[in-house]
């Protein structure tokens, strides 16, 4: 898996540039089917991300802002589309060392 | 049995666990349950008992209004909900053959097993696009009929012969008496993956499937105040224990719909909302419970029951589990889809090192035996007495490996239409009464009794003159501390030796790999010491969740992660 090797955009700031990251990331190396995806597509249902799928956008935006994800806070409600996901990304703290 | 049950010989149909019999008045041979009683949720929606009883006759009234007759193959292809649940029942009320199929299948392979298994009907909740991609596959559209979507309200076009029924018109149709059907009556067919693209369907009638149902409702002393998650797909015969056992005592129904299980964190959440009591699945999923589940911010304590099977479960990490849910007793269940369940290990203390974990003895609806015959690593056990059909078979010693032979009314009619199969899995022996499935597995007994699964014939290789037991090096490799998920498989370069490779999903990468290779010398004999250990990302699975080893070995090609 590759890292970006640009500084964090963070999913505050003009939410569209990570967001757009995101979902490159998502449609380039998790998902499991060419469909379509933007910020409201439902991942889970359309079977679009597995488990893997999960670890591996978890992964991605742990290293893209240098925070840590508390695995209490891998649940659906956060993971479920796009939108979720940067809303909950927004609520991360960085560490104070920046991104990885 | 559970209290209040009558003759369970009585019972000649699954059709008569969800049925209005069951509301009192001493028409069943089953528990009465009560009327207003939860019996079914999915979170979303729930259901009483009598709402439930209700639906599966008014989804079943449509399923023979839309033409299944008796023995029709009805294929269901759900993802887990209440209309799935309900849709089971349903089939098999209006005398259909129920064929579950995987949800997240590519349509290719179910067209295989619908015109394989000769469905006539499908019900299904596929988006419209999927649908249109099925029915375009051959030999779907000149075959299929009908098409039930119970959670739909628009139509899309199918073919001319095909009838489509959504979900407003499932709520019409009146309540109408159970089509009867018999004992010996198929039920449902179980597909599996098998070793060659042919599918293979195991076919359960309804006596074998309530010989199970009532056999594990019994081992494991499910009561009405019980609720059993759900976690298994339709497809994967694990889920019968909730489907047919639960109803059996008159028990709650938890399904977990499919995205929670993808988040651990959640489905610890669900289960403990839920205040679910017993739980069935794969080991993997146990394992993501206790290392991603957040269990310290959870209260499970309503567990009483954690079955786990289908593969095997390292005993560390079993031990784990088991101390972080103190309250629940942890089963080992062994048995092949064609028995359904056929031993168990009820484990009260967390296994001490790293023994493989036993399956334990039969149960008490199974006998086995362990048995030699030729020793030519394939499934041709025994040797046909001359002028007979029957086998002959020698058990094995105590410590010796042989392949498992069971004899069970929880038994499996055969392979839907392939008896050459049939005849060579189900046999009569010389020596003994009764139909023995052979399981294809080499197991051997210990001096206590209790039985080590010590993997498939098929998986048993050769190494430069030594036989290695491939799940034996699995199990070696998933014991390790930091190792996630693990196989092994058998790298076959052309013109080079063969050799053993280790496929690693690490917990925090990047994997350690000396250590890995210095921790199996210690644990495996040195000729099945993998010659290379390759960390990767994930590992494929089969549809039931199984770590799916062919597809695994084409990792060997890709490039590996560093």
């Amino acid at each position: 898996m590759s890292t970006p090797e640009h500084t964090a955009t963070s999913p505050e700031q003009g939410d569209s540039g990570f967001q757009r990251e995101l979902i490159d990331f998502i449609s380039g190396s998790v998902a499991l089917a060419d469909d379509p995806i933007d910020a409201e597509t439902d991942l889970l249902l359309t079977g679009l991300v597995d488990s893997l799928g999960v670890v591996m956008i978890v992964g991605w935006i742990e290293a893209e802002l240098g925070a840590a994800i508390d695995p209490a806070d891998v649940v659906l409600e956060n993971f479920q589309t796009v939108g979720q996901m940067v809303a909950f990304a927004a609520t991360l703290a960085p560490n104070a060392a920046g991104p990885a | 049995m559970t209290t209040g049950a009558s003759d369970p010989a009585a019972i000649e149909s699954l059709a008569q666990l969800v049925d209005v019999a069951r509301l009192g008045g001493g028409a069943s041979p089953l528990p009465q349950v009560d009327p207003g009683a939860e019996a079914l949720t999915d979170g979303t929606r729930s259901l009483t008992w009598a709402e439930l009883i209700d639906e599966v006759a008014r989804s079943a009234a449509t399923l023979v209004d839309v033409g299944v007759a008796p023995g029709d193959r009805v294929a269901v292809h759900l993802t887990k909900s209440v209309e799935s649940f309900v849709a089971v029942h349903a089939v098999v009320r209006a005398g259909g053959v129920m064929v579950p199929l995987d949800p997240l299948a590519p349509s290719a392979h179910l067209a295989n097993v619908l015109v394989d298994a000769g469905a006539v009907v499908l019900i299904t909740d596929a988006r419209s696009s999927a649908l249109q991609a099925l029915f375009a596959e051959e030999g779907v559209a000149g075959q299929v009929t009908a098409v039930v979507r119970p959670r739909a309200d628009q139509p899309i076009p199918l073919g001319p012969g095909v009838v489509e029924v959504l979900a407003d018109a499932i709520a019409g149709s009146a309540a109408a008496p159970r089509v009867r059907t018999g004992p010996n009556d198929a039920a449902y067919i179980i597909y599996t993956s098998g070793s060659t693209g042919r599918p293979k369907g195991i076919v359960h009638t309804n006596a074998s499937a309530l010989a199970y149902a009532i056999g594990a409702a019994s081992a494991y002393g499910l009561r009405a105040d019980d609720r059993l998650a759900n976690i298994a797909p339709l497809h994967f015969d694990q889920s019968t224990f909730e489907l047919y056992a639960g109803p059996v005592a008159g028990a709650c129904t938890i399904v977990v719909p499919d995205p929670i299980l993808r988040f651990p964190a959640s489905l610890s959440a669900f289960v403990e909302a839920h205040r679910a009591t017993v739980w069935y699945s794969v080991p993997y999923l146990i394992g993501q419970l206790s290392t991603r589940g957040a269990l310290n911010e959870r209260d499970l304590s309503s567990l009483r029951w954690v079955l786990f099977g289908g593969e095997s479960f390292p005993p560390g990490q079993l031990a784990a589990v088991m101390r972080q849910l103190p309250a629940a007793r942890f089963s080992n269940v062994y048995g092949p889809a064609e028995v359904n369940q056929c031993t168990a290990l009820n484990l009260d203390d967390p296994p001490g090192g790293d023994q493989a974990v036993s399956i334990g003895r039969a149960w008490e609806w199974a006998d086995v035996r362990i048995v030699d015959g030729h020793d030519s690593g394939t499934s041709d056990e025994g040797s046909q007495a001359p002028g007979s059909d029957r086998v002959e078979v020698s058990d094995v010693d105590t410590g010796e490996p042989g392949e498992l032979l069971v004899r069970s009314a929880t038994l499996m009619q055969g392979y839907w239409n392939r008896p050459d199969l049939t005849a060579r899995s189900i046999v009569r022996l010389t020596d003994a009464d009764g139909r023995w499935y052979r399981t294809g597995d080499l197991v051997a007994r210990r001096p206590d009794g209790d039985l080590d699964f010590l993997g498939r014939i098929d998986n048993q290789i050769k190494l430069r003159g030594h036989r290695i037991e491939l799940e034996a090096v699995d199990a070696a490799l998933r014991d390790l501390d930091g190792v996630a998920a693990a196989t092994a498989v058998v790298d076959r370069p052309e013109g080079a030796e063969h050799r053993l490779v280790a496929l690693i999903v690490a917990d925090a990468p990047p994997l350690d790999r000396r250590r890995v290779l210095s921790e199996l010398a210690r644990r495996l004999p040195r000729y099945a010491v993998p010659a290379e250990v390759i960390a990767v990302a994930g590992l494929p699975r089969t549809a039931t969740g199984k770590v799916d080893r062919n597809a695994a070995h084409d990792l060997l090609s890709q490039p590996a992660d560093s």
